[in-house]
């Protein structure tokens, strides 16, 4: 025990307590753990910043307004039923549908996407498809035609994609459907870079609809010509 | 007396170290990697938890947290300063574990559901896993990490202790 003063009795240091040798290897082992951390934290960021995918650290990759995953109170827009509460069940396309309103944008649902993609604007750009997956998904499998915007790297894709989202009416965003909400955020940075709310649609069932749907997609780069019908 | 006899027991506990921590140390280097090659997946799954307001600090923990666990698997891997790698992955384990378990807790309560039947992608390098099976690996993870501190199983390390003990006198 030490004695602080004023009868505060205090226990000893742990690792003062114990025999020489001990004490020893105890401290040996803070210190290097200490080593590991401080080495390991230059490492890593170092790591960071020469990985050709390495994330910006300044960077907000989520602007306002986005994030359904973490949302855990529904929107106020909520749809009512017909007795003018919201105690019956809501179907997820609804509840989508009122996220979506929320933040200002509109929901395309799957048949509004088919028609727009057999829309012969389609062929013109007046009507756009943007895939906001990354770079794998979008060679694995996209609408055929779409444009390629990872909102995570939009530097990237703001040279090919801005001119042609800005001469578009119709501007139709997806990703993979289901919990993914990286459409949102594209189309939320499309916004705010100036591309007019009206013209943007989210196509919430993404390219899992799509594919399960049976509908075509295309491998490779933008209008490879390599398509696929995919399985009903 | 030496009897000349090798002590088996005492071999077998050192290769024994030896695998766990090898074995440790290709886990983290498996997983911190999964991480690393996708960071913005790992981002998206980092968000979910809510830990941190700040953009940056998120960023820092989705960049910084893959190569971390690469460079302590690397340690492992390697054999040096063992005991230091260690104890940090202890001491990274047991909060991470905690996380997860309040996650699983938070989601088998919405969905109404058997908590062994809850499964999400805790952002552990695994993917989709079951919270029972994702509880037992760490538990299993935090007690090597506690094993390999107790400073058995030297061989095959290029550097066990980076600090080398004092010589008595006398």
């Amino acid at each position: 025990m030490a004695y602080l003063g004023l009868g505060i009795h205090v226990k000893d240091d742990p690792i003062q307590s114990m025999a020489p040798g001990r004490r020893f290897a105890v401290k040996c082992v803070l210190l290097e753990a200490a080593f590991v951390v401080v080495l390991g934290a230059v490492f890593a960021f170092a790591a960071n910043q020469v990985s050709p995918r390495g994330l910006a650290l300044m960077r907000n990759y989520f602007p306002e307004g986005t994030g359904r995953l973490v949302s855990a109170t529904p929107p106020a827009t909520l749809p009512s039923n017909a007795t003018g509460t919201n105690s019956m069940p809501v179907n997820p396309a609804q509840l989508l549908a009122a996220e979506l309103k929320e933040k200002g944008l509109q929901l395309a649902d799957g048949s509004q996407a088919v028609r727009l993609f057999h829309d012969p604007r389609f062929k013109q750009d007046i009507v756009v498809f943007i895939d906001a997956r990354d770079e794998q998904h979008y060679r694995e499998g996209h609408i055929p035609g779409a444009y390629e915007f990872d909102p995570y790297r939009p530097e990237k894709y703001f040279g090919a994609v801005l001119p042609v989202c800005k001469a578009a009416e119709q501007i139709v965003v997806y990703c993979n459907g289901g919990d993914c909400d990286d459409s949102e955020t594209a189309a939320i940075l499309l916004r705010d870079v100036g591309i007019a709310n009206q013209k943007l649609l989210v196509y919430g069932g993404g390219i899992m609809e799509w594919t399960t749907n049976g509908l075509p997609v295309e491998t490779g780069g933008r209008n490879s010509g390599d398509l696929r019908n995919s399985s009903k | 007396m030496n009897t000349g006899q090798p002590n088996w027991n005492r071999i077998a506990l050192n290769l024994s170290t030896v695998l766990v921590r090898w074995l440790m140390g290709a886990v983290f280097l498996y997983t911190g990697l999964s991480k690393a090659l996708h960071p913005v997946d790992f981002l998206k799954l980092v968000r979910q938890y809510d830990l941190v307001q700040s953009s940056l600090l998120l960023n820092s923990i989705a960049a910084g947290l893959p190569w971390f666990e690469i460079f302590c698997g690397l340690l492992l891997l390697a054999g040096v300063a063992v005991r230091g790698a260690a104890l940090t992955l202890l001491l990274m384990l047991v909060p991470f574990t905690v996380l997860v378990f309040h996650r699983a807790l938070a989601i088998q309560s919405a969905l109404a559901i058997p908590f062994c039947a809850v499964k999400f992608d805790c952002g552990c390098g695994t993917g989709v896993v079951f919270i029972c099976h994702k509880l037992l690996e760490n538990f299993l993870l935090i007690l090597m990490s506690g094993w390999l501190l107790a400073g058995y199983g030297r061989q095959f390390s290029l550097r066990f202790g980076l600090i080398k003990p004092h010589t008595q006198q006398g």
